[in-house]
């Protein structure tokens, strides 16, 4: 059920969502998580087109110990993100953006993981557990 | 894909239908203000009741917009906000906090009428 | 030489049972053992025995099932882990000290003895640890879903007007939960004014004020208004010590008072009607 999604235009963060909103869907997720799943695709969708030009997003299933999640990966070969425990700070943005997007992404996943090395690329790992 | 604005006496009526891509949102922006300035509406009601998520871009387009309104002298109402996305919009951090809202368009339009009275 | 222990088990089950249920009432944690009536610890005891010794006879699965629907039975009796290792240990002693008595078991073939043994009782040891681990963490999460459905129901109390009565510690999970059944029941009652009653919550600290704050948040956005009623003097107390910020929520000190406000805020109020003599 692996698939991806290549982020290059802005009409590709709405296939991400919708990939994402689709497994969700699938996996029983209820409509709440369905809500977290997808803006959290969008907003990592997003921040690739806007901060590392092009990248993908993939979805996952996972399974540990009888319980199912959903991954999303986020990765780009981007300039990588300079300060990492700013961005993390609500209301930080080098774009006049809301800088609701990293941090909020965090609250709205259960596990979250973020590596990022200036002049790399970033790579992101959100996973959100069926209740 | 344009959003459709009706008007309805001093006020202007919008249901937003479909999944709002980037472009779509910053249009309708540019169309709403347009619309106030051309009818000098009082008033603008704008329903989500079928949107299914908000993200942080969506949400500063619709802030921006509301405030934007504000300074041409018409209130925003609005209505519908699923349970589903009142929560991811807390969750992100976006408190929308001078936003006046109502459970649907109906109520919205009724609470419209009360602010513009007074 | 598994034949041989079997045999002796077989012959000696009674007094197997008597001694053992006697070195369990020595050696147990009181409390284990008296949480239950004797009649019922010597029935419990006797069927531990038979399902142990059935397990020379038994196939795999009819094993397996019997220990499972032990299990379910220990956990429900409150019998702690700790009994069952203890009990398992104690059956050990049991036989190799009476087959020794009885010289089946000499410095000879001691060693044969204890391995054969231990291939027996380990696997049995592992089957039962699992099963009561099971059982005991499936009881846990049934237990958990019962209170977090019985949490936090929104209660329609007039028209427009709706009430959730908080009871009991609130964690983050629980947070999400109530918050959940809050905004499904305000859009679902078309409740214009929700109160949050907080008369049952112990403590509210800034976690917990937080998400009362988030609460009323997401009311306004699905277009209600959110009250806290039910703040009593130690909650005001601790709420202004830890500089906890509730000026954008409405609040109240008793539902009744929170009732009326809300009725007023949705121009109605309550009037007495004189009785006709
Ligand atoms: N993939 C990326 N590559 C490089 N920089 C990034 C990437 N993602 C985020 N950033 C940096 O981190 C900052 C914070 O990102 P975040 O998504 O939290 O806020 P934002 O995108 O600025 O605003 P919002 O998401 O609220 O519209 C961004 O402004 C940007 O500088
Ligand atoms: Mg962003």
């Amino acid at each position: 059920m692996d698939s991806c999604v290549k982020i290059t235009n802005e009409w590709d963060i709405v296939a991400a969502r919708q990939l994402g909103r689709n497994v969700a869907k699938d996996l029983g997720f209820g409509t709440v998580d369905q809500a977290r799943i997808t803006t959290a695709i969008s907003e990592l969708a997003r921040n690739i087109y806007l901060y590392a030009g092009q990248g993908q997003v993939c979805i996952e299933k996972t399974e540990n110990a009888g319980k199912v999640g959903l991954i999303i990966l986020s990765e780009d070969q981007g300039p990588g993100i300079q300060d990492l425990r700013k961005a993390m700070e609500d209301g930080f943005s080098t774009s006049g953006g809301l800088g609701a997007g990293l941090p909020g992404v965090k609250r709205l996943v259960d596990e979250f993981a973020i590596d990022s090395t200036p002049g790399e690329g970033t790579l992101i790992k959100a996973i959100k557990w069926l209740r | 894909m344009r959003i459709p604005i009706l008007k309805l006496h001093d006020c202007l009526l919008i249901s937003i239908q479909w999944e709002l891509d980037d472009q779509t949102a910053l249009q309708f922006q540019e169309d709403l203000l347009r619309k106030i300035h051309e009818t000098s509406a009082r008033g603008v009601v704008i329903d989500l009741t079928s949107i299914d998520f908000i993200d942080s871009f969506i949400a500063k387009v619709l802030g921006d917009v509301i405030s934007m309104s504000k300074l041409m002298g018409a209130k925003v109402v609005i209505t519908g906000i699923q349970p589903a996305v009142a929560i991811t919009l807390i969750e992100l951090g976006i408190r929308l906090e001078d936003v006046l809202t109502a459970l649907d368009l109906e109520k919205g339009l009724e609470k419209l009428r009360r602010e513009l009275e007074d | 030489m598994r034949k041989l222990i079997f045999n002796y088990v077989q012959t000696h089950k009674s007094e197997i049972l008597g001694e053992w249920i006697n070195r369990m009432k020595q050696e147990a944690d009181e409390r284990a053992v008296q949480t239950m009536s004797a009649q019922m610890f010597t029935k419990t005891s006797s069927e531990f025995i038979e399902l142990l010794v059935s397990n020379f006879t038994e196939t795999e699965e009819e094993f397996q099932s019997k220990v499972t629907g032990f299990a379910e039975k220990i956990v429900r009796l409150g019998w702690p882990l700790t009994v069952i290792t203890l009990g398992l240990r104690i059956f050990d002693h049991i036989i190799t000290d009476g087959m020794q008595e009885e010289e089946l078991v000499d410095h000879h073939n001691f060693m044969e003895f204890s391995s054969e043994f231990e291939r027996w009782m380990f696997p049995l040891y592992n089957t039962i640890i699992d099963a009561y681990a099971y059982t005991w963490e499936r009881t846990v999460s049934l237990q958990k879903i019962a209170l977090q459905e019985l949490s936090a129901p929104l209660i329609p109390v007039f028209e427009k007007i709706s009430v959730m009565p908080l009871v009991g510690t609130i964690d983050t999970e629980r947070a999400k939960l109530i918050m959940e059944n809050l905004l499904d029941g305000v859009v679902k009652h078309r409740a214009e004014v929700v109160l949050i009653d907080i008369t049952g919550v112990p403590v509210v600290d800034t976690m917990v004020a937080h998400h009362i704050i988030q609460a009323a948040d997401a009311v306004r956005l699905v277009g209600a208004k959110c009250m806290i009623v039910g703040i009593r003097p130690e909650i005001a107390q601790t709420i202004v010590t830890l500089g906890i910020n509730l000026d954008q929520v409405l609040t109240t000190s008793t539902l009744k008072k929170g009732i009326e406000k809300a009725l007023e805020m949705t121009e109605r109020k309550i009037i007495e009607v004189e009785e006709e003599q």
